[in-house]
């Protein structure tokens, strides 16, 4: 029996419950990064009093380096808010609100890049400001910053690799736990590797070819 | 026939910061005619535009459209206090406007633009809004482009297109601010035989403009600002036949060359 049969294909149950977790973990964070993000780059854009309360976030979330993020929200928040009361939501949370500090400036330029007459020509059929945004700004917006949002992606799933660290059962944690069992990490962490370049190659490749296609089809970026 | 003015603006004045652009501006439209404002740049036509519409908010003077004021209402007090953004909304849905950069949507086709309003806006249904929208095509003569997404179209065909958009409301008055200053001259033409055709049908239009056929040609009173007031006004034959003042004359004289 070879090492790849042995160490590889025999655990494979382990190894892909554990890129489950990944993948979940992964597209929690991401959702929160959106919504968190959208969230502070509308405050820091509109509303006016929370504006410095927004700024510090953005740059609190975009300035710390996510391992110290992660043991914040992990060992911190419990202490200061009471939650989050798992590992996991410790995990996806730190995840998500750092890439939302990211989020947040991307999506301010994406709407900053928006003509202004563009708005202006649906304030002048009387359209009211929130329909401005919803039916002309954002679409616009997400169109234009869709490939950054799909590198965010990309990013969330490199750096959840350190969620393992406070024992969330995602892929890297299940492959240093069979490397600690039988002592061989070369196969077993050479097929790690892999899987994280699938995922990451999956996610960003579909996520440019349906930008692109967009893009093309809108004219906003050169056929 | 009902003598009230399509548009009255009286003593408009605008400034922004301590640049006074508009120094007191009034002139009338009357229904179903063309006003065209000339002058150089930096002589507060196109402030003068947005201030109807209250795309920049009038630092005072009034504006009434259909005889109703818009923006301000004077309360019991005799104080003006500006009016709500649903008020204005309401009011602006009355005046089409084209801009000089045309402002289509580009995530939206040439239909979905000139829909888009009446739909929202009105809350005209989509089968009703489409056919309004086809019809709004084709009195600029491009219904076969109304599945095409607007980066597709020449800036002249955009331009007909945001003209269709404006007229989807059917608004009361049309209010083009320097429509073909960013086309090339052989895509201004097509631009100005589809506004004279509106101005033929008896559409009620405010055309700030630097083409001065059109001016002379296809309107009936022709504003000539300077500074922030307006320095000349009549018909086109006196305002380009007999000017009175020298500054319209010397104007004149450097863009009819």
């Amino acid at each position: 029996m070879s090492n790849w049969e042995r160490l590889v294909w025999n655990q494979r149950g382990v190894l892909l419950q554990g890129l489950a977790v990944t993948v979940e973990v992964c597209l929690i964070a991401f959702a929160v990064a959106i919504v968190g993000g959208l969230t502070l780059c509308l405050i820091r854009m509109h509303v006016r009093p929370l504006r410095p309360v927004a700024i510090v976030l953005i740059e609190f979330f975009r300035a710390t380096p996510i391992f110290v993020q992660l043991m914040w929200v992990t060992y911190v928040w419990p202490e200061l808010f009471g939650w989050p009361n798992s590992f996991f939501t410790a995990g996806w949370l730190a995840l998500g609100l750092q890439s939302s500090g990211y989020l947040a400036e991307t999506f301010r330029a994406g709407i900053e890049g928006i003509a202004r007459g563009h708005r202006e020509a649906g304030y002048a059929l009387g359209m009211p400001p929130l329909l401005v945004f919803r039916r002309i700004v954002m679409p616009q917006t997400l169109l234009t910053v869709a490939p950054s949002i799909v590198n965010q992606f990309t990013v969330i799933v490199k750096s959840s690799t350190l969620i393992s660290v406070i024992t969330v059962q995602d892929l890297m944690f299940q492959a240093m736990k069979l490397v600690n069992v039988w002592y061989e990490p070369i196969e077993i962490l050479t097929v790690t590797a892999a899987l994280y370049i699938l995922f990451v190659f999956l996610v960003s490749t579909a996520g440019k070819l349906l930008a692109d296609r967009l893009r093309r089809r809108y004219g906003l970026a050169a056929a | 026939m009902d003598a009230t003015p399509a548009i009255r603006v009286v003593d408009l004045r605008k400034s922004f910061g301590t640049l006074e652009v508009l120094k007191g501006v009034s002139f009338d439209v009357d229904r179903g005619s063309v006003v065209s404002m000339i002058g150089a740049s930096g002589s507060g036509k196109s402030t003068l535009l947005r201030c109807i519409n209250f795309l920049e908010t009038p630092s005072g003077g009034e504006v009434y459209i259909d005889g109703e004021p818009m923006g301000f209402r004077t309360d019991a007090t005799g104080q003006r206090r500006l009016q709500p953004l649903s008020e204005i909304n309401r009011m602006r849905r009355d005046l089409g406007m084209v801009f000089q950069q045309f402002n289509l949507w580009p995530h939206m086709t040439v239909l979905g633009n000139v829909i888009e309003a009446p739909m929202r806006v009105r809350g005209m249904n989509r089968k009703r809004a489409a056919a309004l929208g086809e019809e709004c095509l084709a009195r600029v003569h491009l219904s076969e482009k109304a599945r095409e997404y607007p980066a597709r179209l020449s800036g002249g065909q955009q331009q007909r297109v945001a003209i269709a958009r404006a007229l989807a409301m059917q608004p009361k008055a049309m209010l083009f601010d320097e429509p073909t200053s960013s086309l090339d001259p052989e895509l201004t033409d097509e631009v100005l035989a589809v506004m004279r055709e509106l101005a033929g049908d008896g559409t009620t239009m405010i055309v700030v403009t630097h083409e001065m056929g059109f001016a002379r040609d296809a309107s009936d009173r022709v504003l000539f600002l300077h500074n922030g007031l307006i320095e000349e006004e009549g018909p086109p034959e006196q305002v380009f036949g007999a000017p009175r003042s020298e500054r319209c004359r010397q104007f004149l004289s450097k863009h009819l060359q």
